[in-house]
């Protein structure tokens, strides 16, 4: 029964139905399944989908639209999890967003998504975003990580003006930073005192895993 | 991409000329046709142009056309006619808004590194014919090809041996040329086999046609099988410089060569070729890159939209010696302007300079700049889903995107044609994955083709046909003269090696 349920869960993230999982997921909380079991169905279907984008048969509409599917599943799950107090195996927690003055978002979204097939619970706060609104996210849902995303030369110092701000708040030690995007470099993010940078979505996400020590 | 039988243009065809115009370049060629005439140096032929009214001079062999019968042929002419290829879900019809793509043949390799020609062996000859019959956008095979021949087999061969490769080793329609008698084996082996075959009658510009390309014509319309008639001018060499005179020029030529074969068969089924080239003036060759190539091709093309005959284009040969710009600018531009302008077939595939050298690395690039234009004649859909209104009045403006939407799952792959040689990788990506270009990626995938692409079989009795033909074909040369003791020795050589006939 549990198997059925899980398996139907897994099929609408497959599908990539979000009106679908919500529904798998609230009758799986309510059928008594573990929440951690959820999650971690959860985890496998995005996973699956993201191992398919990593090996070219499946393509970046796809994986946003596994990750909708998801999104829309796993704050019925969250909220059992914080209900029951059960036990999750996560890898961790990602703030993520593009930098102020910077409106591109499909390579920030691609990272979130591959992010969150790692295994990561990842917020987005979206594109456009300030030094201040990075702050607040991070007093917020205190992450393990901040990835950031800037794809033009002109906003890539926005990213140092971040750290700064995280320096300047007592928050730079709380979190591992990585930095991404089109006008970003390994010496760039060296410069900025990032702890990671990778040119590639897929690269990003197996870095968080690396700077989790995993 | 799947192998489709041609690819369909959906809006109408690119006009460069005025209808006044269409008409006057008509009346010239009228007048070409009746006035000066065409010199054809086969009896047979006057005598049958004289029983329709044509004035004929025996002694100077000069053909002059009443208007009337060059009006009446060209309606008898039909305006798409089908080209049957072996595997059925390959054959073709040409005419039309289609355009069916072949291969542009060459009379060597090249070697791939250095890119300097040299004469292919059998295994490569039987391996560019696979890569050929895999590529989906090679929509059936021109004659001699993809070499003119390959190690071993004397040239008076080199037809036969090239169409039984063909047949062997690709289920698509298959185009035969003449040269020596060789399209009786031609008919010969395609009646054997069971398969249609597209016959070739080619003219020497200026308005000449000599006794084999008649004999050919003869022989493969009374065969019943279909006919290519090719002119193949060099503009300020065997035609006028000016685009409109060699227009008229090459039409005299190739509507003779159509009025011919409708008075040996009315109804014959005819594909026109206008193979026209300006000559490079410091050398006298063909400037086979030139674009004013296209500028004729695109005006003979509405020339022949208005008689309702199907138009070859000209070859798509580049200058230049190896895939570089110069190559993909010179066969981009010419292929494009036959997708648009209603050519409905061009030989396309696989040259690498002019018909010199041929290549399935050239081949496999070509296959995507073929794709590209097959989806640029597919145009652009406008209907309620593909308009998206509903879409976009729920996405709304940032943050919201099209990136998660079912509409962009199922379109994209509709919409979009994805090449398979083109480097699209971002830069960090290119350079940690070996800096690859282009022809790396057409090299890949033509080791892979080899490797693992399975032709259409043959039946034994359809094997066992065509080998039969060939060897008719050897003592018929044999016994003319055309083949030496010597070479047959080495030709028999070449022939026992354990994977005969494929390597």
């Amino acid at each position: 029964m549990s198997s059925d349920i899980l398996g139907n869960l897994k099929k609408a993230i497959l599908d990539y139905d979000p009106d679908a999982s919500a529904e798998c997921a609230r009758r799986a909380v309510e059928s008594g399944i573990n929440p951690a079991e959820i999650l971690s169905a959860l985890t496998d279907a995005i996973r699956e989908i993201g191992e398919g984008f990593s090996s070219g048969e499946l393509f970046l509409p796809d994986l946003v639209g596994a990750a909708d599917a998801l999104s829309s599943a796993t704050p019925i799950v969250e909220a059992e999890i914080a209900r029951t107090g059960a036990k999750t195996e996560r890898m961790g927690t990602v703030v993520i967003g593009t930098v102020f003055g910077d409106i591109h978002t499909i390579g920030k979204t691609m990272v979130a998504t591959l992010l969150q097939a790692e295994g990561f619970t990842v917020h987005d706060v979206g594109i456009n975003v300030t030094a201040e609104q990075f702050v607040d996210a991070i007093r917020t849902h205190k992450p393990d990580i901040l990835a950031m995303s800037a794809l033009m030369t002109m906003t890539a110092p926005e990213q140092r003006k971040v750290i700064n701000s995280l320096e300047t708040e007592g928050l730079r030690d709380s979190v591992k930073i990585m930095v991404g995007g089109g006008a970003i470099t390994q010496e760039f993010a060296d410069g900025v005192g990032a702890d990671g940078y990778d040119p590639t979505a897929p690269g990003a996400a197996k870095l968080a895993r690396k700077l989790m020590g995993k | 991409m799947e192998f489709r039988r041609g690819f369909t243009r959906r809006y109408p065809p690119l006009k460069i000329l005025t209808e006044e115009e269409v008409e006057e370049i008509h009346r010239a060629t009228l007048q070409i046709l009746w006035s000066t005439g065409v010199h054809i140096e086969h009896e047979r032929a006057l005598s049958l142009f004289e029983q329709h009214g044509c004035k004929v001079d025996h002694e100077d062999m000069r053909v002059r056309m009443p208007p009337a019968l060059v009006e009446q042929c060209l309606r008898q002419a039909p305006s798409s006619f089908p080209a049957p290829a072996r595997d059925p879900k390959k054959s073709l019809m040409l005419g039309g808004n289609n355009l069916a793509l072949a291969v542009a043949p060459g009379h060597k390799t090249v070697d791939s590194t250095t890119w300097e020609p040299r004469e292919a062996t059998r295994k490569e000859n039987y391996d560019a014919v696979r890569v050929l019959d895999a590529l989906p956008t090679v929509h059936f095979f021109s004659p001699y090809t993809p070499y003119f021949g390959f190690q071993g087999v004397p040239s008076c061969m080199a037809m036969p041996e090239s169409l039984a490769a063909r047949i062997r080793c690709s289920s698509k329609f298959q185009c035969v040329g003449f040269s020596n008698d060789s399209e009786m084996f031609a008919i010969e082996m395609a009646k054997a086999v069971g398969i249609e075959i597209l016959g070739t009658c080619a003219w020497a510009p200026p308005l000449a046609l000599y006794r084999d390309a008649v004999e050919s014509t003869f022989r493969i319309v009374e065969a019943g099988f279909c006919l290519r008639v090719v002119g193949g001018q060099v503009m300020g060499g065997t035609s006028p410089a000016s685009i409109a005179g060699a227009i008229v020029n090459n039409n005299a030529e190739v509507i003779a060569g159509l009025v011919l074969a409708q008075l040996i068969r009315p109804g014959t089924r005819v594909l026109v070729k206008d193979f026209t080239a300006p000559m490079n003036m410091s050398s006298g060759a063909p400037a086979f890159g030139g674009i004013e190539i296209a500028l004729h091709n695109t005006a003979t093309s509405q020339l022949f939209q208005w008689y309702g005959v199907p138009l070859d284009h000209t070859t798509a040969y580049p200058n230049s010696k190896l895939p570089d710009y110069q190559s993909a600018t010179e066969k981009a531009f010419r292929v494009m302007s036959a997708g648009i302008s209603g050519g409905n077939t061009m030989l396309f595939h696989g040259s690498v300079h002019g018909e010199l050298t041929h290549h399935p690395i050239q081949a496999i690039l070509d296959d995507d700049m073929a794709g590209m234009v097959g989806r640029f004649m597919e145009g652009v859909e406008v209907s309620t889903e593909s308009l998206a209104t509903d879409l976009i009045e729920k996405v709304g403006p940032v943050p919201g995107h099209f990136m998660n939407a079912a509409h962009t799952r199922k379109w994209w792959k509709q919409e979009q044609f994805v090449p398979k040689t083109s480097d699209r990788l971002t830069y960090p990506e290119w350079q940690t994955s070996g800096k690859k270009t282009c022809i790396d990626y057409a090299r890949e995938r033509m080791d892979d083709l080899v490797a693992t692409h399975k032709p259409m079989p043959l039946t034994p009795s359809q094997e066992d046909a065509i080998e039969r033909v060939l060897e008719e074909a050897r003592t018929y040369y044999l016994k003319k003269g055309l083949i030496t003791d010597d070479e047959m020795r080495e030709y028999r050589d070449s022939m026992k090696s354990p994977n005969y006939p494929f390597e």
